[in-house]
């Protein structure tokens, strides 16, 4: 019963690659051998800062495109072409079924950041000649960029089970980005002077996937370390975040009915 | 299991446990807020330092990036103010980029004029930059008459260039609809120079016509110092008088009023009785709020 979810997890990750979702790291290709060639040219006096924030960020948009635009069609998808009631007449669970597909598309991320990580690696390379002991910083960002992409692939399908794709991504987008200026909800309750409007924003601040705290482009470009403890607290954060919305998702979607 | 069943203790342990474990996130968030705020990870720097890039790149959405920003401008200064460290000099950048975005948002060029040239702690202290950027602020609002007094009172108060004081308070006056007072104003600020008199006139009318509170709270710390002057120089009066009288100088302000010379025993507008030397040289109580900011307007005045 237990290895269900894993099957479902590779079978979705098989599916990804089929509907060629993984093209986009030929778009990725480009920009990152582009950009190197051109930095590389002009020469700034900060190549390997462009290099680094330019592939950071092109990893972590890259991401969020698919892990939105995917995690939302996961289950719509299933129940359209009707092969979810195939899968469900099996001794499957829904929420073996959810969590499968959660890890798959997760799998998928992951591929995808690794093979675009390398890319940036080659590009650093191209520009620096070399790759200095410092630049492991570059992947502790790139596992935030991959905890980030979790927290949002989460949120895409727990919306997915009970809207439309279309609400869904509008849903997952307006979370992520309610998410990213979370610090400045809760500044601007600070400002107001009104104890009911501060304790609200306070309490979205924390209610909120503060994703913030996963950003640290801008510190890995400029070569400042990133504290182990960071990593850590980070980790424990995403995965506690993550099992509540799975386990809301889960119990959202045993209990809809698909007739 | 059935699947009725399964259901049931799914919802069960989903209402039982996602609000355990979102509660569970309240500490962590504390201590990841806490060691982000010890390193240099987060920084407040500017990702666009330019506002022209920034106003191509918003897609004709410029007036609402120029919000995003001011409100942030706003945010950054009491922050990093409230904190007494040197990052408040981005307000200046931060202001820059607003104004770019949206040249018309006055609020942002009062209010970054005046708190960019007031002294710390008050301000950042630079006048310099209060300058640069109330005379782009005139640049692309020559009709605004508060620009061009606003400016004045910097070269007044805070630069003590009372020939370019005069001559923005005269721009001023010229504009229509300013009050007809500016270019008396402006002839007074020529012939003088600095008077305690005048310095009032210019605070009570930027506590008039602020509509930011800060601005408003700014100009009435000033207006407060003043009057605090004020009661100083009449309280020196009335211990001479004292001292005519009673041939020593008074020793507190109780005794004045005893020998019926004030009719209440005097006090700062913070509340806190004037305190005497042994010569008899009336001054603030250095606990009281007042004292740092008279210092200040009275070194002005030497």
């Amino acid at each position: 019963m237990n290895s269900v979810p894993y099957f479902v997890a590779l079978n979705t990750f098989r599916e990804s690659v089929r509907d060629r979702v993984l093209y986009n790291l030929i778009f990725f290709a480009l920009v990152m051998m582009g950009a190197a060639v051109l930095v590389g040219q002009i020469s700034l006096g900060i190549e390997n800062e462009v290099i680094i924030n330019l592939g950071l960020t092109a990893i972590s948009l890259f991401g969020l495109v698919m892990a939105i635009f995917i995690g939302v069609g996961l289950v719509y998808k299933e129940i359209e072409r009707r092969t979810l009631y195939s899968i469900l007449a099996k001794p499957v669970h829904r929420w073996q079924f959810l969590a499968g597909k959660y890890f798959g598309l997760l799998l998928t991320l992951a591929v995808n950041t690794a093979l675009m990580t390398a890319g940036l690696f080659l590009a650093l390379l191209y520009v620096k000649h070399s790759i200095a002991a410092s630049d492991v910083h570059v992947l502790i960002a790139v596992y935030f960029i991959l905890l980030q992409l979790a927290l949002v692939t989460v949120l895409a399908i727990f919306f997915s089970c009970f809207s439309t794709p279309m609400l869904s991504t509008l849903f997952t987008l307006g979370i992520y980005v309610a998410g990213v200026f979370a610090s400045d909800i809760r500044d601007m309750g600070a400002l107001t002077n009104n104890t009911a409007l501060i304790l609200i924003t306070r309490a979205t601040y924390y209610l909120l996937p503060n994703f913030s705290n996963f950003n640290v482009i801008a510190a890995t470009a400029h070569g400042d370390p990133i504290p182990l403890t960071l990593v850590g607290q980070n980790t424990a954060y995403a995965a506690i975040y993550i099992a509540a919305v799975l386990l809301a998702a889960s119990a959202v979607f045993s209990n809809r009915n698909l007739k | 299991m059935p699947a009725a069943s399964e259901r049931r203790i799914l919802a069960r342990a989903a209402v039982a446990v996602v609000p355990l474990l979102l509660i569970s996130l309240y500490p962590l968030q504390k201590r990841i807020e806490n060691l982000i705020a010890g390193t240099r990870i987060q920084s407040d720097e500017l990702l666009f330092t330019s506002g022209k890039a920034l106003k191509n790149m918003s897609l004709g959405y410029s007036s609402l990036l120029a919000d995003i920003y001011w409100t942030r401008a706003v945010q950054y200064f009491g922050g990093h103010l409230s904190r007494q460290d040197d990052r408040v000099q981005e307000l200046a950048p931060l202001l820059d980029v607003t104004t770019t975005l949206d040249p018309q948002l006055i609020v942002a060029y009062r209010f970054g004029g005046i708190f960019l040239a007031e002294e710390r702690p008050v301000g950042v202290g630079r006048p310099d930059l209060g300058v640069r950027l109330l005379q782009k602020g005139i640049a692309a609002n020559p009709a605004n008459w508060h620009l061009r007094y606003d400016l004045g009172l910097i070269y007044y108060w805070n630069v003590k260039d009372y020939k370019m004081a005069a001559q923005s308070f005269w721009d001023a006056g010229n504009i229509t609809g300013a009050p007809e007072w500016l270019k008396q104003f402006a002839a007074s600020v020529a012939a003088k120079g600095v008077s305690r008199q005048m310095s009032e006139m210019m605070w009570a009318e930027a506590y008039q016509s602020a509509s930011d509170p800060r601005l408003k709270d700014n100009a009435l710390l000033h207006l407060s110092a003043l009057k605090t002057q004020d009661d100083l120089d009449k309280l020196r009066e009335i211990s001479a008088a004292f001292r005519q009288r009673f041939g020593r100088p008074p020793v507190s302000g109780e005794e004045l009023y005893r020998a019926q010379l004030v009719t209440v025993v005097p006090k700062d507008p913070a509340g806190y009785t004037y305190l005497f030397d042994p010569d008899g040289e009336p001054h603030v109580d250095p606990a009281s709020p007042e004292a740092a900011q008279v210092r200040q307007e009275s070194s002005r005045e030497k």
